[in-house]
């Protein structure tokens, strides 16, 4: 028997605006992350996936429906069990790389010599650490994505959500990247969603949803979704 | 392009919103104190019209024939009004009064005609009887004891005497420019003016005179008083220069047949001297406004740098040229020229018409457009300084690669490794030393010179101290983050909690950012606390001065050889609203040869009635120094001046020649010089003396009081010197406090200042929370991504809050510390330097509590709002922040 959901989506949907300029970036959204699943985002650019992370992130709410993590607790007790690898450069510019690192942690409550310490296992398991005392501006924007996948890693999240973290990588660290975090998932027991239009790293995860125009159609056989690998 | 570019700036008005409002502040500083500066020059102008009775006194010279002088000065020139007047000189005058016989030593008769008065309206006041007639100055009758319908008698030198009677007393407010010796220059005038003066009709005057002249010529004198045409430049130097050439002109025409007494070119020259501190208060209050303004502006618009050199990149990227990026960035600079430059505008009028009671920027049209377009012109340049410079350099000289190199790890600058900033309050120390030391005067209007001259090197000091000032500030934040960021993790723990080491080390590679917030923060603090501290010392002295002018709130002086005791004042207290009455006697006592100004008080009620001051006194308190007065009788204090000329130790006997009622002659009486005294209320500046009442009485046989200070307690002086006034009669002279400040002429203190503080005030005020909320404010909107980062890495408000309230603790500190200790020295050193503004030099600074803990309170509240709302902000839809880039 299963256990409870990390997350649980029921007509979940978002959308933007007002009137004319209203936009829906997610349509009612059905779905549940479990402990261990390891699932790809795949979809076009402006498909709904980045929404659909943060919603499953809680760091967004949806406009329609409900989104709630029953194994992980209120939206407010997500933060440290649940950790985002953003698209866009996300490092704070006045910490370096360490301490960005760390910041998570430190948010968390965590003892600063401690957190320092997880930084530091966190950037070795990306072969960062080299750059440890780098400031985000001295980085390229590899570097940059590298340093946020380690962040989201250290500190050991229940749920593990990634946008595009191979975006602005090379093929060598894109591996190296995703490897690392289906690593961290694994030792963690965590469930772990990459957004990517990546070929390459969907097939190193075991399932695949496709979100096309806002809908996502997961690899179960349901009236509305299209089961497209398994 | 343009239209694209100028279509985001629609959608993104903040920054450029708050550029707009540093302009707007610039301009309308300039144009506000551009507009107050000429109009207060146009007031002094006016006042010294309006304060002399007799523009010109042009008289015959001798040997050349009147008539014929007369007609050819009136064929020479134009006036509005003239009357001829003669002047001749009697060798007394008597009377008789019951048994006794009054007479007086020379005398000076005056023939004027019928329409005298209505020509000249400032130049006589009747106290008592007619107007018309022989009139006696007061003076001279409380000599003779003549009184309305009495006969006098004037001895004229080889003619027999003839007797008058005398129709009314009046007061001659102008008796010293009326007895000028005409030509003569300042130091050859007579010290004082004569004692006895009898105005007669000019046809009596004819009669008696005449004989006189063809006899003794040397007694007999015509002079023709003209009113001239007061169509003149409302600058006093422009005007003064003016009617010095019209005198010259007019003189050059007559051949040396008349020389000109040109009492209106006299007073405009005080009015130009002032004119010109008037302007020198202008550069040295409103120029650091209008920098700091600028600063504000250029800070303003360098918060947003980054994202413009970004947005440039990708303009440049996508095939604009380096043309095409200055042509956005010169339409941008003229759309904040228009938009600030107008509402600078608007402001400067409002503000004038609030303060100053007029819609215009100064008395002529000329000037108000003049005005305008200087602080449009100084808008324009903010803008192109802050705007379209920056966006042109960086447009041709970086790259994106170089856009992006770090500001973050930036080493000590250059200026701090030479230590500028030292080198600069060194500087303004040297300039402090200078100022202080004797001889140093910033204006100077040498006797006999046409023109002033400022000594404008004077100007070095307050700005190397501004300059100095703002860069120690930044060394001391700077260095204070760089090298202290373990203490302040240490610090600010109980605050921050685990994420102190993380906000240190954020603040400390922060530390050109925070630093340049705080600078400027301390710099609008500075400029608020010296504006607002040298303001009210200048209004503490300006009350002082007309304190010292008229002694107390209202005066009563008994003409010279009156004997009314110190019993009066019983009468005087009964007059409703007279609260207390303090009787000084006022004589005259021979020190040496020297005839001095003598006072004889009581030195326990002085004090607190003359309202005297330690600044008052040297060697000690005005306590001290009246309390030895009080334990020895014959006591007595002496001027720095005579203690130097006679060379006076304490305890010294000092022999003084007083008049002894008994013998009406002079005699010795002996003191002991037993402290220094500077001022005293209606004593002359320079050298007088003040000793026991009762100590005086004694040795002289008379305890006659020439004036009596009269406290009003707060009721209108006025209103109280009118029932004074209507109760005395002709007995004595009446003054107010109230018409004293107005009466010291055209000098500074007469000039309204009260709306030039509001203004700067209020400005000082806008530049503070501009400089420290504003400036913060775009500080934190500027890094609202790094914020939203840590809302989305789940960080709590408390925990960004940890981020901006400290600091904004650490702005507020340094503004507040720094700002407070510059603002104090540079007021220091600005009264130092501008010391011929004060009259007397002030002893202490007068510091403003009130208005300075307001601008405090203001400035931490705007810096906490900032920070409330930089935190608000973060927490608001940080995804949508996120995605923003």
């Amino acid at each position: 028997m299963k256990s409870q959901p990390l997350v649980s989506c029921v007509d979940a949907a978002r959308t933007f605006g007002r009137g004319e300029s209203w936009v829906v970036a997610v349509y009612s959204a059905t779905c549940d992350v479990y402990a261990g699943d390891r699932i790809a985002l795949v979809g076009q650019s402006g498909s709904g996936k980045s929404t659909l992370i943060h919603l499953l992130a809680g760091l967004d709410l949806p406009t329609a429906g409900t989104i709630s993590w029953p194994a992980l607790g209120a939206r407010r007790d997500l933060p440290g069990r649940v950790a985002v690898v953003f698209q866009n450069p996300s490092l704070l510019d006045p910490l370096d790389v360490t301490e960005n690192v760390a910041l998570p942690l430190l948010i968390g409550g965590m003892d600063a010599a401690q957190a320092s310490e997880r930084a530091s296992a966190a950037l070795a398991l990306l072969d960062l650490t080299d750059l440890a005392a780098k400031l985000p501006e001295e980085l390229s924007g590899g570097q940059a994505q590298r340093v946020a996948a380690a962040r989201a890693l250290a500190g050991r999240p229940k749920l593990l959500l990634a946008d595009e973290p191979t975006g602005q990588l090379d093929h060598i660290s894109g591996a190296q990247v995703i490897a690392a975090l289906i690593a961290a998932a694994d030792e963690a027991g965590a469930g772990l969603v990459i957004a990517t239009h990546d070929l390459a790293v969907s097939k190193r995860l075991a399932t695949t949803w496709r979100m096309i125009d806002g809908r996502v159609a997961l690899p179960v056989a349901r009236p509305n979704f299209e089961v497209v690998s398994s | 392009m343009i239209r694209l570019w100028l279509r985001g700036i629609a959608r993104r008005p903040g920054r450029l919103s708050a550029v707009t409002i540093g302009v707007a502040l610039a301009v309308g500083l300039l144009a506000t104190l551009g507009g107050f500066l000429s109009s207060s020059k146009a007031t002094m102008t006016a006042r010294s019209l309006t304060k002399v009775a007799v523009d010109w006194q042009i008289e015959v010279q001798p040997n050349s024939d009147p008539t014929t002088t007369i007609n050819a000065i009136r064929s020479a020139a134009t006036f509005p009004a003239s009357e001829i007047v003669g002047y001749g000189t009697a060798n007394a005058l008597s009377s008789v009064t019951g048994s006794t016989t009054q007479t007086t030593g020379t005398a000076r008769v005056l023939g004027i005609s019928a329409t005298y008065r209505t020509s000249f309206p400032g130049s006589l006041r009747t106290l008592v009887g007619a107007d018309q007639g022989a009139l006696l100055a007061q003076q001279t009758a409380a000599n003779l004891h003549a009184r309305v319908g009495d006969t006098i008698t004037i001895d004229r030198p080889g003619f027999p005497p003839v007797d008058v009677r005398v129709a009314g007393v009046v007061e001659l407010p102008t008796i010293d420019s009326l007895f000028q010796i005409v030509g003569a220059p300042d130091g050859a005038q007579p010290l004082a003016p004569p004692d006895n003066v009898v105005l007669l009709r000019l046809d009596q005057w004819h009669q008696l005179f005449d004989p006189l002249a063809s006899t003794r010529p040397d007694l007999v004198r015509t002079q023709l008083h003209a009113r001239l045409n007061h169509h003149l430049p409302t600058d006093p130097a422009a005007a003064y220069s003016t009617v010095a050439a019209r005198a010259h002109n007019l003189e050059l025409k007559l051949a040396g047949t008349a020389l000109v007494g040109d009492n209106l070119a006299a007073t405009l020259a005080g009015a130009r001297t002032d004119a010109l501190y008037a302007q020198v208060l202008f550069l040295f209050l409103g120029a650091p406004a209008a920098i700091l303004a600028g600063l504000l502006t250029a800070m303003v618009a360098s918060s947003g740098a980054e994202r413009r050199r970004a947005e440039q990149a990708l303009l440049r990227a996508r095939g604009a040229t380096i043309n095409a990026i200055g042509k956005v960035a010169m339409v941008e600079t003229a759309l904040v020229t228009l938009t600030g430059g107008g509402l600078g505008l608007i402001v400067a009028l409002i503000t004038t018409r609030v303060a100053f009671g007029s819609w215009r920027l100064g008395p002529t049209t000329l000037q108000t457009v003049g005005w305008t377009a200087g602080a449009l012109a100084l808008g324009a340049a903010i803008a192109v300084l802050v705007i379209a410079r920056p966006a042109r350099r960086d447009a041709r000289g970086l790259t994106i690669a170089g856009a992006r190199s770090s500001r973050l790890r930036a080493g000590q600058p250059r200026w701090q490794r030479i230590w500028l900033d030292v080198a600069l309050l060194g500087g303004a120390a040297v300039v402090f030393w200078v100022t202080s030391r004797n001889g140093y005067h910033l204006v100077l209007a040498p006797e006999g010179v046409a023109t002033v001259s400022v000594s404008y090197w004077a100007f070095a000091g307050p700005v190397l101290a501004w300059a100095g000032g703002g860069l120690l500030t930044l060394r001391i934040v700077e260095t204070g983050l760089r090298r202290g960021r373990r203490p302040l993790a240490t610090a600010i723990r109980p605050v921050a909690g685990p994420l102190a080491d993380t906000v240190s080390a954020s603040l400390s590679r922060q530390r050109l950012l925070v630093a340049r917030a705080a600078a400027l923060a301390m710099l609008a603090l500075t400029f608020a606390v010296s504006t607002a501290m040298f303001n009210a010392t200048y209004r503490h002295q300006a009350e002082i001065d007309a304190v010292l002018t008229n002694g107390a709130d209202v005066t009563v002086t008994q003409p010279p050889g009156s004997t009314v005791g110190p019993a009066e004042a019983a009468r005087y207290a009964k007059i409703a609203g007279v609260s207390k009455v303090e009787p000084v006697q006022h004589r005259y006592a021979y020190v040496g040869a020297d005839l001095q100004d003598f006072y004889g008080v009581n030195p326990k009620t002085i004090v607190s009635a003359g309202k005297l001051q330690d600044a008052y006194v040297a060697g000690g308190t005005v306590a001290t120094l009246f309390n030895r007065l009080a334990a020895q009788p014959d006591a007595i204090l002496v001027s720095a001046e005579t203690v130097r000329d006679f060379q006076l130790l304490p305890g010294d006997q000092l022999t003084l020649r007083l008049q002894d009622t008994r013998t009406n002659s002079y005699t010795n009486v002996a003191f002991h010089y037993v402290g220094v005294v500077k001022e005293f209320p209606t004593a002359p500046r320079d050298s007088f003396l003040i000793a026991n009442a009762t100590y005086v009485a004694k040795m002289t046989g008379s305890d006659a009081v020439n004036t009596f200070l009269i406290d009003a307690s707060g009721k209108n002086p006025r209103v109280i010197a009118d029932r004074l006034r209507t109760a005395l009669g002709a007995t004595g002279t009446v003054t107010d406090i109230t018409s004293s400040r107005t009466i010291v002429g055209s000098s500074l203190t007469a000039v309204d200042l009260a709306g030039l503080t509001r203004v700067e005030l209020a400005y000082a005020l806008a530049l503070a929370v501009a400089a420290s909320g504003l400036t913060f404010w775009l500080g934190l909107a500027e890094r609202r991504r790094a914020f939203a980062i840590a809302a989305a890495l789940g960080a709590r408000s408390r925990q960004v809050g940890a981020f901006v309230w400290i600091e904004a603790g650490i702005i507020a500190l340094a503004a507040l510390v720094l700002g407070g200790a510059g603002g104090w020295a540079l007021t220091h050193l600005l009264v130092k330097v501008l010391t011929g503004v004060f009259d007397p030099a002030p002893a202490a600074l007068t510091v403003p509590i009130g208005y300075l803990a307001i601008v405090a309170a203001v400035l931490v509240g705007a810096v906490a709002v900032a920070a409330r709302a930089g935190i608000v902000a973060s927490q608001r839809d940080p995804l949508a922040t996120l995605r923003s880039r």
